[in-house]
This record gives structure tokens, C-alpha cells and sequence, in this order.
């Protein structure tokens, strides 16, 4: 579904091609990119200036079609400008930014899938629900119905011709919808990885509960003032091994432990060892967390960079396609305000009269349809990455509250789930899916838009059309 | 910043021309003399004396112009319908009350504005004493581009407006130039705040740079470590033992004279790389500059002897070392939300009138131009209105002013809320027990700072503002086109109805349908419309 959406947007010259390669020709990738908006200017001004091919020209328009029908078109104009100039100023870098970067994710993804052992599991994980494919199947007949509807009216109109305006009717609309579903598309991306952090950290808190009992032998006191009590990590290395030493009832419970796991320990020490260097110089909990009977909490601060990661590459996301987001909202209530309006007070009282003003009324009827199917969409999962990256922070603090063993034996993992959270809050402040901070993508969003769309109606649909109607001949 | 006294380039020698500019048109009163010597504000007597003159003079000038070009008003008056004629009447002073606004506020405020630029100053200096220095350069620029803009956009809209819409056989026609006077001014005030907005978010920004730089080099360290020796932790260790003392290496040479050297050029022209703060060197690394540079590439080829002297530095990885760099530039973010806060207090009045005139001065622009379109006439102090072109240059102006304000404060609230995202960074990638207390604790502290800038508190200036507003100004803008209809028609059914009750009245028929719509007549004409007989 994603990679025929890709190529429609490849096609009607939205994303360049080879987008994903960084070396490449360029006049190939761009070509489409610049053929499209030329030959859409062309059919646009080549009406407004010929005055030919365009329903407003037409002796069978009347003085409602013809309005209504350049409003259309001039709102049109409006999105597909905007987006298309945002789209060649966005060009390829952000397509192989974030592949790259949702590449590092990934890889470290996998490695905690690893150690968290829960890569056996991903068999079946690709499986996408019923109301995914509803869904798309959803979208994609909204979408055929709405060009099959404009392309047949407008080919009875004009014939061979119909494809110049059909250039200037459907054609913005379709382009900024697309868009949008690349939108979509990374958001979606995004928040499917926001829910594999949140299973690994499910895991970690399941293992916690699990881990609950034996922790009472730990003379956590003592250890930790002494811990605390280190400056350089070499004595801290030093005393724990003193501890160790010093405190063979503890060894032995270690031991203990370490013994029932020591199988599934076996796979995971070959591959956690290389990241375990790393850390070992600056604080040496590799030893430690081998001590401590650990499956999963070594992923842990994996865990909390790859969220930061996955939260910086929203930002990304955000700010590219934030500002499209803004005239296809703008479009989507302007077309829905009209939509409404020309439905209640034009087509209730004169539908049949004129087929040309039956034509108008549907087409804004259909494309605010479609606009909103495709605006809430968006609005959901943006939503869904929000909620999910929300969970996260409390899953950590679900964890923290149980105190499980490998928190208690040591103040780095306190502290260090402790920072996080409060990141969180920072992050919180920050960033949310916006449309360049003038609206959260969010359902908040339907609200003020809902609310402000019902006091437009009101003062609309006080405009006395009767007269007009009257004077058109369309009424007695 | 050759002298050693002076560390960093006090913000305000950006400053120069505006500050001509300003005190010539009378937009500040503090001194010219000291501003020039010593780069400082001060109040000034003669200054203030000056400006309230000039004030004077623009009132008075005003006030002329609206008399003179209130004559057309007053026999229009019967014309035009009341609805248009009281928005005139509204709108009248704002331009002025704006100025006064801003001219008063400076006024009052002419000794705290000094205060303000030496506290950044005072930042700055903190911040260049953390290696974190702020290029001052690029203000300079942004002052000109504002100040062409502004002169471009005034001249325009004074020039083609008095060309094409002000009579100008006559010689009053002139006193048109005073109509530009309050919007002028008041661009040169926000230009103040504009830019100095900017400095702050700069300000901001290379906190942010400089925690993001010591998580880059730390990372860069992690590398260069695991390439030294993958297997074995002894050497680490080692490595780990000779780095709690301290002064021995302290960075990549190479990098530290390349920074130096940029510092030493770029700085003194004042031209350097723009926008970009730099990692100057730290004071006690400086004894370390006589021995030999090698780059940690060459020691990783000959890593059979450990150099340990030559490691890889990252300030990160000393906890007690990093606590103190951290907490100075949490203090110093601190303190440039205070000064953003006292800015905004500054500027809260003007900021205030200045989003009251755009709102009511962009719905009203559009509100004349359609009764333009209609034929109707508007009043002559928006005369521009009649021609589209201008008008949408107009608004571009007006708007333009308001939007990048509040644009700007969006994104300087933004950059300091960043901060603590940075710092967590920093946490996470040294991950130290001790420094990740430090991090919470500080990350704290500035979850409590936040710097929201807001126009004397009514609201926001903030994005989502600007959502509201824009909407505000659409419903506005349609219920006023509305009700102008509905008199247009009004007033056509009257003009019909005297026309027929004249016929009427002569053949002597037509008496219920009379009664009728006399009574609409009369309610028309009491709420409406002013009496036409």
C-alpha cells in the first residue's frame, strides 16, 4: 500500500526519485518534480488568461457556479503552490536523513530485541490488523470515486480537453492529500518504533515484578553509601570488588541466581559484550549487571537514547511536513465551510436545474469529504506517536515504583531512569506534531476547528440567496 | 576582544545606526555621546527634553492632518453609512496612540534599557568564561535588512499612495507625509525589541550548542577509545586512573589551535563564521600548547605505546570538572530568562498597542476594501484601501511586524526550553553516576525557568496566538461584511420606497402597503442608518 502510494507521489512529481539514494542523477530525480508544476501553471493561467477550457467561461454557468467554481480553483492553486514549492525547498535530504537514521534506530532496536530475547517472538509481528487494510481500502475508493466523479462530468463538458480543467479542479487537492499520506506514512513509521521501545520496556517491567522476591537479602544501604562515596570510577571498581570480597553471603545469593538463567546468559554475554566496553570505562556496571542476574535491564540506557533518538527524528518529520500541514488544513475547512453552505441553501432548493452548478456543489461536497478522511487520519496518529511516546515515560516510572533489584543495587539505574522521565517533561514542553506552532495536531484540534466552522455556518448560512437564485432563473 | 580588559564586544556596538536613527526621530532618549564613547545607554536630560518636543511636534502635526483631511470626511459623512464612518472614527487615533504608546514607555524606561544591555553583557562574559562565545556580527546585518526593509515599505506606501490617491494640486496635500510618522516610529522601537529578542535566542542557542558539542566530543572520545583497544580493560583502566589528574591533556590539540586561530582572525574583523559559537580553549590548557601537536588519528596507528598523555579528551568524562561548567550555564540560562522576562516587560504596552493596531488595522484595511470594491466610500485617512495593490502591501507591512514578533518570541521560548533536552543529552551519553545527580538536579531547576513571552499578560506570544487571531480577524471580517450588506440593501429599499411613496403620495393610493413599511422605515432609520432628510 505504502510503496503504491510512493509511486503516485513519484509520479505526479511529489518526492524525487531514487529518493532513498544519495548519489544520483539529478535531472532524472527532479524531472518530474518540475515538469508537473510547469504543466499545472500552464493549465492555470492558460484559463485565467485565455479564458477558455474553464467552467466559468461557459454560457451554461451562472453567476453561484462561477464563484464558487474559482473560489475552488484559486484555493487550489493556493495548496498546490505552497506544497510544491515546500517539496522541491525539502528536495532529497529528508528522505535519506531519516532513512539513515531510522537505520541506527533499527540496529540498535534489534540489539535490545536481542538481549531482551524477544526476537523470537517477531515472527508473526508483521501481521497488520483488519481495520488497517479497511482502512486503506477506505481511502484509496474515497479517493477513485472523487477523480472518477470530476474526470467523467468534466469530460461530458469539455470533451478531449477535459484534462486541462481537470488540472485546476481535482489536481491540488489530489497532490496535497498525497502529501499528507507521506506524512502519515512517517508518522506511522515513527510510532511503530515508539511501540517496539514501549514492548522492551514492558519487558523490563514484567521482569521486575518476576525479580520482586530475592532482593530483600541486599544490604542496600551500606553498598550504596559506599558507592556514593567514590569519585573516580577505577576505586569504584576497586570496592565493589571489595564488596564482593568482603561479603561472601551476598556472593553466594549472587551466585544463586546467576545459576537458574545461565543458559539464556550464555547467548546474551556474546552479544552484549562489545556494548558492555563501552561502558566499562566510564562506569563499571558491566561487572555488576552480570553479577545481578540481568536479561533486559542492560537495555536500559539503549532504551532511553533510542527514544531520544526516535523524539529528535519526530522533530524532523515535524518540520518538514509540518508547514504542508498548514494550507491542506486551511483548504480542507475553507472547502468543508463551503461544502456545507452550498449544499444547504444552493442544492436542497435547486438541485436539477443546472448541471453545471450540480457539478460544483458535489465536487466541493466529495473533496471536503475526502480532505477530512485524510486530516483525521493525520490527526490520529499523530495523536497515537504522541500517546505512545507518553507511555513510555510511564512504563519507567511503573517499573521505578517497583523497585525491582537491579534499581536498588545500584543508584546509576535510579538516577538514570530518574533523568529520564524529567527529559521527558523537557521533551513534553518542546515538541508535540504541529503545524509550524500555529495548531497541535491533535484532537484538539478537530475541536477549535469543529467550533469555529459552526460559528462561519452560523453567520453563512444568513446570507439571503433566495434573490440570486431569483434572478439566475432557477427559481420562481 | 584584542584587549584583554573588555572580553567580549558588548551587544549594543551592533547597535550604532539604529540608535542615530532612533534618537534622531526621537524614538529614544537616553545620550548620544556616551552611546558613541563608551557604548553604554544613559539616561539624558536633553535628550528627554528633545524627544518630548518632538513628540509635541508629531501630535500637533497629526492632529492637522486629520483636521485637514477630515473636511472631505464631514461632507461625505451623509453618504457613507454609519458603520464605515465609525470604524473611521475608531481608527482614527490609533496610529497615534501606538506612537505616544512607544514614545512614553521609552521614556519611562530610558534608564532600566541601559541596565538590560549591560546584564547581557554581563552574559556574555559568563558565557565566554564557559567557552561558549557568542558571534555578535550577524545583528548588524539584521538591523540594516530591517531598517532597508522598513524604508522601503514606508516610502512605498506613502509615495504611491499620495501619487495616485491624495490630490496633490493642493499644498496641504503634503501634511500626507505625517500619516507615515506613527508607523514609522514604531518600527524603529520594534526593531529594539526585534533584535534584541534575537540576541537573547541566540544567546540560547549556544547554550544549547555547547552541551550538544560536549555530547558530540564525548561520543567522539567513546569511539576513539574503542578503537584504541577493544579487549582490553587494563589499559582503560589505566587510562581511567590517569585522567582523574587533571591537567595533563586536556584536548585535541589540533582542534584547540584551529579555534584559536578562528577566534584570533574572525573575531577581530567581526566577521568570522556567523551564527556559530565557538569552543575557545580553556584557561588551564593553555600551559599544554608548547608540546608537540599530534592528532588522535596518528596516535591510534601507534597505539602500541599508551601516550596517555595525548588522550582524546572529553570533558564529559570528569564529573567534578563538568558539574561546575554545567551549573554556570544553568545559572547563565537563568539569567537570560530574567532579562527576557524584563525585556518583556519593557516593551509590554507597546507590544500590546502594537497587536491591538494590527488586528483592528488589518480587518479594517480589508473591511474598506471591500467597500471600495462596492463603490462606497470610505474615509480619507484610509484612502490607500481604494487601490488592492497598495492595500496588500500594507498589510504585508503591518502584518509582517506583528507575525515576526511573535515569531520570533515562539522561537526563543522554544530555544530555552531545548536547553534541558541538551543537558539530559550530555547525561545519558557519560553516563556517570554522579553527573547524572547533577542533571537531575539541574534539569529541575530549569524545567522552572521558562521564559514565555506574552504582551502584559493577556496573552501569549506564541503561535497558537496567531491561530486565534487570524480566525478572529476572518468572523470579524465577515460578520462586517455582513451587516454592510444587509444596510446597502436597506438602503435601497428606502431609496425605492421614497421614490415610490413620492409617487404615491402625488396619485394618493397605495395607503396599507404605506403603513407597512413605514415601520421598517423607521426601525432602518433609527438603528442604521443616519437620517437622510
Amino acid at each position: 500500500m505504502i510503496q503504491v502510494m510512493n509511486w503516485l507521489s513519484m509520479a505526479i512529481g511529489l518526492i524525487p526519485l531514487n529518493r532513498q539514494l544519495s548519489q544520483s542523477n539529478i535531472v532524472l530525480d527532479y524531472a518530474m518534480m518540475v515538469i508537473v508544476p510547469c504543466l499545472y501553471l500552464g493549465s492555470y493561467l492558460g484559463i485565467i488568461l485565455m479564458e477558455r477550457f474553464g467552467l466559468p467561461y461557459l454560457d451554461a454557468c451562472n453567476s453561484v457556479c462561477r464563484l464558487s467554481n474559482n473560489l475552488f480553483m484559486h484555493l487550489g492553486a493556493f495548496l498546490y503552490v505552497t506544497i510544491t514549492l515546500l517539496s522541491l525547498y525539502r528536495r532529497k535530504q529528508f528522505f535519506v536523513e531519516f532513512e539513515t537514521r531510522l537505520a541506527e534506530i533499527d540496529v540498535v532496536i534489534q540489539k535490545c530485541r536481542r538481549v531482551a530475547e524477544l526476537d523470537k517472538v517477531r515472527a508473526q509481528a508483521v501481521k497488520h490488523s483488519v481495520a488497517y487494510h479497511f482502512t486503506w481500502l477506505f481511502v484509496f475508493s474515497v479517493f477513485i470515486f472523487a477523480l472518477y466523479y470530476d474526470s467523467r462530468e468534466l469530460y461530458l463538458t469539455f470533451g478531449e480537453y477535459a484534462i486541462i480543467p481537470f488540472m485546476v479542479s481535482s489536481f491540488p487537492y489530489l497532490a496535497g492529500s498525497i502529501i499528507q499520506g507521506e506524512f502519515i506514512y512517517h508518522v506511522s513509521v515513527i510510532s511503530n518504533r515508539f511501540e517496539q521501545i514501549n514492548k522492551l520496556f514492558e519487558k523490563i517491567n514484567q521482569e521486575a515484578r518476576h525479580r520482586h522476591a530475592p532482593l530483600t537479602v541486599f544490604d542496600i544501604e551500606s553498598e550504596g553509601k559506599k558507592q556514593e562515596r567514590k569519585p573516580t570510577p577505577a576505586e569504584k571498581a576497586a570496592a565493589t570488588k571489595a564488596i564482593y570480597s568482603n561479603d561472601p553471603k551476598l556472593a553466594d545469593e549472587l551466585k544463586r541466581q546467576k545459576a537458574l538463567p545461565a543458559k539464556q546468559q550464555n547467548e546474551d554475554e556474546l552479544n552484549t559484550s562489545d556494548e558492555e566496553d563501552d561502558d566499562i570505562f566510564d562506569y563499571n556496571e558491566g561487572m555488576m549487571e552480570e553479577n545481578t542476574d540481568t536479561t533486559s535491564e542492560a537495555n536500559l540506557p539503549d532504551l532511553f537514547k533510542l527514544h531520544d533518538k526516535i523524539l529528535a527524528l519526530s522533530v524532523l518529520t515535524n518540520g518538514e511536513f509540518g508547514p504542508q500541514c498548514v494550507p491542506y488544513m486551511a483548504a480542507c475547512f475553507v472547502v468543508s465551510i463551503f461544502g456545507i453552505f452550498l449544499e444547504t441553501k444552493v442544492n436542497f432548493i435547486v438541485s436539477g436545474k443546472s448541471r453545471l452548478l450540480d457539478y460544483v456543489t458535489y465536487l466541493y461536497v466529495i473533496w471536503s469529504f475526502t480532505t477530512m478522511v485524510v486530516a483525521y487520519i493525520v490527526l490520529r496518529l499523530c495523536c497515537n506517536a504522541n500517546n505512545h511516546s507518553k507511555q513510555s515515560a510511564m512504563i519507567v516510572h511503573e517499573i521505578m515504583q517497583k523497585k525491582p533489584a537491579f534499581m536498588l543495587s545500584n543508584d546509576l539505574f535510579y538516577n538514570k531512569m530518574k533523568s529520564f522521565t524529567l527529559q521527558f517533561l523537557h521533551w513534553e514542553g518542546y515538541f508535540q506534531f504541529n503545524g509550524i506552532g500555529l495548531f497541535a495536531l491533535d484532537y484538539t484540534f478537530i475541536f477549535s476547528t469543529v467550533s469555529a466552522a459552526t460559528s462561519y455556518l452560523i453567520v453563512l448560512l444568513q446570507f439571503d440567496m433566495t434573490a440570486i437564485l431569483r434572478n439566475e432563473g432557477l427559481m420562481t | 576582544m584584542s584587549q584583554p580588559t573588555p572580553m567580549v564586544q558588548p551587544l549594543l556596538m551592533q547597535f550604532q545606526q539604529l540608535f542615530f536613527l532612533s534618537k534622531l526621530v526621537g524614538v529614544l532618549p537616553q545620550d548620544l555621546d556616551k552611546f558613541r564613547f563608551k557604548n553604554v545607554l544613559e539616561k539624558s536630560r536633553n535628550g528627554m527634553v528633545y524627544m518630548l518636543g518632538i513628540l509635541m511636534f508629531y501630535m500637533v502635526l497629526y492632529n492637522l492632518l486629520i483636521y485637514s483631511f477630515g473636511e472631505e470626511d464631514r461632507s461625505l459623512k451623509a453618504t457613507q453609512s454609519t458603520l464605515t464612518f465609525v470604524i473611521g472614527l475608531f481608527l482614527t487615533y490609533i496610529g497615534l496612540i501606538m506612537m505616544v504608546t512607544d514614545q512614553v514607555t521609552a521614556l519611562f524606561n530610558q534608564g532600566r534599557l541601559g541596565d538590560l544591555y549591560e546584564r547581557i553583557r554581563v552574559v556574555d562574559e559568563r558565557l565566554y568564561r564557559e567557552q561558549c562565545l557568542v558571534d555578535n556580527s550577524s545583528i548588524a546585518k539584521r538591523i540594516r535588512i530591517m531598517l532597508l526593509m522598513t524604508f522601503v515599505f514606508e516610502l512605498f506606501i506613502l509615495l504611491s499612495t499620495y501619487i495616485m490617491l491624495v490630490d496633490y494640486t493642493q499644498w496641504l496635500s503634503v501634511l500626507w507625509v505625517v500619516s507615515a510618522i506613527p508607523t514609522f516610529i514604531n518600527t524603529l522601537d520594534k526593531i529594539w525589541f526585534a533584535v534584541s529578542l534575537y540576541a537573547l535566542k541566540e544567546r540560547f542557542e549556544a547554550i544549547n550548542a555547547t552541551l550538544e558539542d560536549l555530547v558530540a566530543e564525548h561520543e567522539k572520545f567513546l569511539t576513539w577509545l574503542n578503537g584504541v583497544d577493544p579487549n582490553d580493560p587494563i589499559e582503560d583502566r589505566a587510562a581511567d586512573d590517569s585522567e582523574s589528574q587533571p591537567p595533563q591533556y586536556d584536548s585535541n590539540l589540533e582542534y584547540l589551535y584551529k579555534e584559536l586561530g578562528g577566534i584570533d582572525v574572525g573575531s577581530l574583523r567581526g566577521s568570522g563564521s556567523k551564527g556559530k559559537n565557538k569552543v575557545s580553549p580553556i584557561a588551564h590548557s593553555l600551559n599544554s600548547f608548547g608540546e608537540s601537536i599530534q592528532s588522535p588519528r596518528k596516535l591510534l596507528q601507534s597505539n602500541t605505546t599508551p601516550m596517555i598523555n595525548m588522550a582524546h579528551e572529553s570533558e564529559l568524562s570528569n564529573a567534578t570538572k563538568v558539574e561546575e561548567k554545567l551549573n554556570n550555564l544553568c545559572q547563565v540560562h537563568d539569567e537570560i530568562c530574567e532579562i527576557g522576562k524584563a525585556m518583556n516587560g519593557l516593551w509590554s504596552y507597546p507590544i500590546l498597542s502594537l497587536m491591538a493596531y494590527g488586528f483592528l488595522i488589518f480587518t479594517a484595511q480589508l473591511y474598506f476594501l471591500y467597500c471600495a470594491t462596492r463603490a462606497q466610500s470610505i474615509p480619507s485617512l484610509f484612502r490607500s484601501a481604494k487601490n488592492p495593490f497598495i492595500t496588500v502591501i500594507v498589510l504585508v507591512y503591518t502584518s509582517g511586524k506583528c507575525i515576526y514578533l511573535i515569531y520570533l518570541s515562539w522561537k526563543t521560548s522554544l530555544a530555552s526550553k531545548r536547553t534541558g533536552i541538551s543537558l539530559h543529552k550530555c547525561g545519558v551519553v557519560a553516563d556517570d553516576n554522579l553527573l547524572y545527580e547533577i542533571v537531575n538536579h539541574l534539569s529541575l531547576k530549569l524545567l522552572n525557568h521558562s521564559v514565555d513571552f506574552s504582551a502584559c499578560g493577556f496573552f501569549t506570544l506564541d503561535m497558537e496566538t496567531l491561530y486565534g487571531v487570524s480566525g478572529g480577524i476572518t468572523s470579524y471580517l465577515i460578520i462586517l461584511i455582513q451587516f454592510n450588506l444587509a444596510a446597502q440593501q436597506a438602503k435601497d429599499a428606502i431609496n425605492s420606497f421614497n421614490s415610490f411613496n413620492d409617487t404615491a403620495g402625488l396619485v394618493g393610493a397605495a395607503t396599507e402597503f404605506g403603513n407597512e413599511s413605514s415601520s421598517l422605515f423607521d426601525l432602518v432609520t433609527t438603528t442604521m442608518m443616519t437620517p437622510l432628510n
